[in-house]
């Protein structure tokens, strides 16, 4: 079992207190907090080891360029990858653009299909349309079911021998749906063999064993600053075959082999695809906060937010009932991530979430970058309270405690 | 932030609600990050001065409440009239505290208006 308490106790934010009461964070979807450690090796970096890396002989230099490279090594087991193929972007929408830019722009030709599913994030699903019109290539999508999981059916039906690419989520970040990957992928590896598949695991890597080798897929993007990271840095893994021979998307300093002024060859992986200096403190910071991941384990925290989902799912349920709220997404806590989204009746999301802050309760709400799936459940906004690894019972508690408060400030 | 009695009363009871039967002009705005969106009709009359605000949309209470105030306020102003009154107006109107969170939720039917003129 998971030390709650223990863990709270490293993450100072969590003694904050808004409005006079303490603070509820429940927007990790968005990002999450960070513990001491990860705020401490940011600060030691800056005091102690600041240099850039790559190019100097001088100790700094060397102790920061040591520093990155133990970072990329740990994210790297950690995600089961190697080291190579772990490439520093700033987060995984850059992560996705990168592979738009320097693959798909490259590789996909007028006709050629790209597929997403509707429960796509902006960051998976923009960047599609953009190279999808330029290329001449077509975007379709996959449907969800009503449920909020993802067609498999229709999955079946929409992949061609034209499909070139399918980006797909492995949870989505606004109905908390966990995608069956490994049925996914067979589908695709059945039906579109010649097909990459990209995945975003911004809503999985931060909460479950991910091991990307085993996937089978050729892509996988996150974000450092949803799983206890700074802000700033993110991960995309590929392929080693397919990344070594995919041209650089920026070009400039320390992604070079040797530049001549009539030509330049490029850095091997995976410092061809890192151009200028990187966020070397965010790196580090990662790396730290995979140390502190690795110490507690990725199986005790989905274990933990399984448990904190099912006791939401079951309270809210109850309130459902009471035609308090309307749930969406699915209601079995195994094919559900830490994520609960609702609205209170008769109540938008942007008013039901002003009013639980006042009682230091911290939920996002809108249409949070995935405005097809919001859409699709007949609704412009919903609420969405999601949950880490420092959340406990008694939060969900006071949360489903002062949703009752929110009809009453409309006198509903 | 609370919620100040008019803002209830404005979004429980909408003022002008509705479409006009012949608008000269007709706006619609939306917040892409919520999801609310707000369509107006609107006749000028002499000099170019609003005579008569319509208008229909879903929104939160702030933006409802928004609405609903400033097609009551904007009657008789010209585009000089209504860019003087700014934002800082429409915070005044809807009880001179609303953070920035939701500033895009309050400033849903002035932009819209502002584009009457543009």
């Amino acid at each position: 079992m998971l030390d709650v308490k223990k863990v709270r106790e490293d993450f100072p934010i969590l003694k904050r207190v808004i409005n006079g009461v303490p603070l509820v964070y429940l927007d990790n979807a968005a990002t999450s907090q960070k513990p001491r450690q990860v705020i401490n090796a940011l600060v030691d970096f800056y005091e102690n080891h600041n240099a850039n890396i790559h190019r100097g002989v001088h100790t700094l230099a060397v102790e920061a360029t040591e520093m990155v490279d133990r970072a990329r090594e740990k994210i790297a087991r950690f995600v089961g990858a190697k080291n190579e193929e772990i490439i520093f972007v700033r987060n995984a929408t850059e992560g996705i653009n990168l592979v738009a830019y320097a693959w798909a722009r490259r590789n996909l030709q007028m006709g050629d299909e790209i597929l997403v599913s509707l429960m796509e994030h902006h960051s998976n699903l923009v960047p599609w349309q953009e190279i999808g019109t330029e290329k001449n290539a077509n975007l379709k999508v996959v449907e969800v079911t009503s449920e909020g999981i993802l067609d498999l059916e229709d999955l079946k039906r929409e992949l061609t021998e034209k499909t070139k690419l399918v980006a797909i989520t492995a949870v989505s970040n606004v109905l908390g749906t966990i995608v069956p990957l490994k049925e996914v992928v067979k589908l695709i590896k059945d039906k579109a063999p010649a097909a990459l598949i990209l995945i975003d695991a911004c809503q999985a890597v931060p909460h479950m064993k991910v091991e990307v080798s085993r996937m089978g897929v050729d892509f996988v993007v996150f974000s450092g600053h949803k799983m206890l990271g700074p802000t700033g840095i993110g991960v995309l893994w590929g392929r080693k075959e397919i990344l070594s021979k995919m041209q650089p998307y920026l070009y400039g300093g320390d992604m070079i082999s040797q530049v001549k002024i009539e030509k330049t060859t490029f850095a091997d992986l995976p410092n061809r695809f890192e151009a200028g200096t990187p966020d070397i403190a965010g790196i580090i910071g990662l790396g730290v906060a995979v140390d502190y991941l690795n110490q507690i384990g990725m199986e005790q925290i989905r274990e933990h937010e399984k448990e904190l989902i099912k006791y939401a799912l079951e309270k809210f349920e109850q309130l459902e009932k009471e035609k308090l709220v309307t749930l969406y997404g699915p209601r079995d806590p195994e094919q559900r991530a830490g994520v609960l989204t609702f609205n209170v009746n008769g109540v938008h999301a942007h008013d039901a979430a002003q009013i639980l802050d006042k009682y230091g309760i911290a939920v996002r709400s809108g249409q949070h970058c995935g405005a097809p799936i919001v859409e699709s459940l007949g609704v412009a906004a919903v609420v969405r309270a999601s949950f880490y690894l420092y959340n406990t019972l008694e939060e969900i508690d006071f949360l489903a405690e002062k949703i009752k408060e929110v009809p009453k400030v409309f006198k509903i | 932030m609370d919620y100040k009695e008019e803002i209830i009363d404005h979004y429980k009871y909408p003022r002008n609600q509705g479409e006009l039967d012949d608008p000269k002009i007709t706006i619609a705005e939306d917040n892409s990050s919520c999801g609310d969106r707000v369509e107006i009709y609107i006749r000028l009359g002499q000099n170019r001065k609003i005579e008569i605000v319509k208008w229909q949309g879903t929104g939160c209470a702030i933006s409802t409440a928004a609405a609903s105030m400033l097609s009551e306020k904007v009657i008789g102003m010209d585009k000089k009239d209504l860019e003087e009154f700014g934002m800082d107006g429409v915070i005044g109107l809807l009880g001179g505290e609303i953070n920035a969170g939701r500033m895009k939720c309050a400033s849903l039917a002035y932009r819209a208006l502002l584009r009457v003129f543009s």
